[in-house]
């Protein structure tokens, strides 16, 4: 998990803006200014960078850092 | 009802182009005359090889990460010259009414990097991999909407296009905008990045660009003899537009005035100017009309001056039949290249710094004038000289023309 996390943070700063110090397991995306279209952005880079597959639906701007980790985590398993 | 003589004020500039990040730097290196043109990476082995980027602009440095990934370079340019302008005029986004400020920006084409960088994607890797950002970020709208995100503008808020007078007729529309009352500041200016592969490859296909690789420094020379097309370039200039009077009333530095707005369509042909300059007439008339002052009181022309070989002479020539040879006329373009919706907005900038400094910039590489072209043009080096009147010119593909009249504070 914390390695999906971590790989989650590195796509963070240097893909979608975020400040490495505002990165964080517990931040929520919309804090990080990860609106419903980033998220469809992340989930293109998502695929390429865990090859799953993230749709719409499944991830919200709500959630936070674990909870997108863990969704990834489990469709990598 | 007459509205002659109606007063705009310029209090604040920003400035991101060829010639510099920032107003300082660009006018410094535009009154110097150094040339932008270079060969540029992106467009190696293309028919045009070279154009007049922006040097040493990083957007994520300037605008922060967070604006950067999702916005295209041409938003990019504009967001860091609005800030620049707003601060240069001494207004607080955190203070001010929001509502009462408008935002009205000239692009010509949009984000095109993105637009082609996302066609890429759809040809090699198929429709599930196009990013849902390539609206965002390259419509030609985007960049007037993510002006007033960044400084909380919730006035009128539009994008002009009009080809290569996009920028010109942007500052015309402000003015109106402040004239009607439905503004109190506009945010007025242009922007373009379109040095693309696919731009590049079709303006040179069209015969419109220059052909000078070997000479990129030497290729953008308007009115010269042998001048051969444009050199495309990228930029942004934003002006911070109030009502003299409310200008006045908040003791804000006037940099000059903007008191005439003139436009015309030539009504001729999609691309190539009317010989007979009568749309640019038309369009000079109406400015100077708008301004309430006649043509033999224009002391300084900054000219559309493109440097290919029909607008120049054209220009050149209602300019003569018009204002006769009194006022020192001037393309920046030599230094700048033409960076289309950016161009108008530009020069009208380089009007205004001319008209507060009392000096008209030189053209750079106008080393033999055309004989055919028989105005006064300023080359060389800078010519100090009071300027009480001055009009800028652009002209855009579609036969649009605009033309502002900037007067002295």
């Amino acid at each position: 998990m914390n390695d999906v996390i971590e790989r989650i943070g590195k796509l963070l700063t240097s893909r979608f803006g975020v400040p490495a110090a505002e990165f964080s397991a517990e931040a929520v995306l919309s804090d990080l200014d990860l609106d419903s279209l980033a998220l469809v952005e992340f989930g293109l880079v998502a695929e390429t960078e865990f090859g799953v597959k993230i749709s719409e639906d499944e991830v919200s701007p709500t959630d936070t850092i674990t909870e997108l980790a863990t969704l990834i985590a489990s469709k990598v398993a | 009802m007459s509205w002659s003589g109606f007063d705009v004020a310029v209090t604040g500039i920003g400035m991101v182009t060829p010639a510099g990040v920032g107003t300082e730097a660009s006018w410094a290196n535009i009154l110097r005359g150094v040339p932008a043109a270079a060969p540029d990476p992106v467009l190696a082995g293309l028919p045009v090889d070279f154009s007049c980027r922006v040097p040493g602009f990083d957007a994520e440095v300037t605008l922060g990460p967070k604006v950067t990934w999702r916005t295209d370079r041409y938003t990019h340019l504009a967001l860091a010259a609005a800030r620049e302008a707003v601060g240069d005029a001494g207004l607080d986004p955190a203070t001010w009414d929001g509502a009462r400020v408008g935002v009205v920006i000239g692009n010509a084409l949009g984000g095109t990097s993105t637009f082609e960088a996302q066609h890429d994607v759809l040809r090699r890797e198929g429709a599930e991999r196009v990013s849902p950002m390539l609206i965002p970020m390259m419509g030609i709208s985007m960049v007037a909407g993510y002006l007033a995100i960044d400084l909380a503008a919730t006035g009128p808020n539009l994008v002009t296009v009009t080809a290569c007078a996009s920028g010109a007729t942007a500052i015309g529309t402000a003015r109106e905008l402040l004239r009607c009352g439905k503004c109190d500041v506009v945010l007025a200016g242009g922007t373009e990045a379109s040095i693309t592969p696919l731009i590049v490859s079709t303006f040179a296909k069209m015969g419109a660009l220059s052909r000078r690789c070997a000479d990129a420094a030497r290729a953008s020379r308007p009115f010269d003899v042998d001048r051969d097309g444009f050199v495309p370039a990228e930029g942004a200039a934003i002006l911070v537009l109030e009502r003299a009077a409310d200008a006045r009333a908040r003791r804000a530095v006037v940099r000059a005035r903007i008191t005439g707005f003139g436009a015309s369509a030539d009504a001729h042909h999609a691309t190539m100017p009317d010989p007979s300059g009568a749309g640019v007439q038309q369009a000079i008339a109406m400015a100077l009309a708008d301004a309430g002052v006649g043509p033999g009181e224009v002391d300084h022309v900054n000219a559309h001056g493109t440097a290919t070989p029909l607008n120049d002479v054209t220009e050149a020539r209602v300019l003569r039949r018009m204002l006769g040879d009194r006022p020192a006329v001037t393309s920046v373009k030599g230094v700048t290249g033409h960076s289309l919706g950016g161009a108008g907005a530009i020069e009208a900038a380089c009007t205004v710094l001319a008209v507060q400094h009392s000096v008209v910039p030189p053209t750079a590489n106008l080393d033999r004038q055309d004989p055919e072209i028989d105005i006064d043009v300023v080359a060389g080096a800078p010519r100090a000289m009071p300027i009480s009147t001055a009009i800028s010119n652009s002209f855009g593909f579609g036969g649009q023309n605009a033309v502002l009249v900037v007067s002295a504070a």
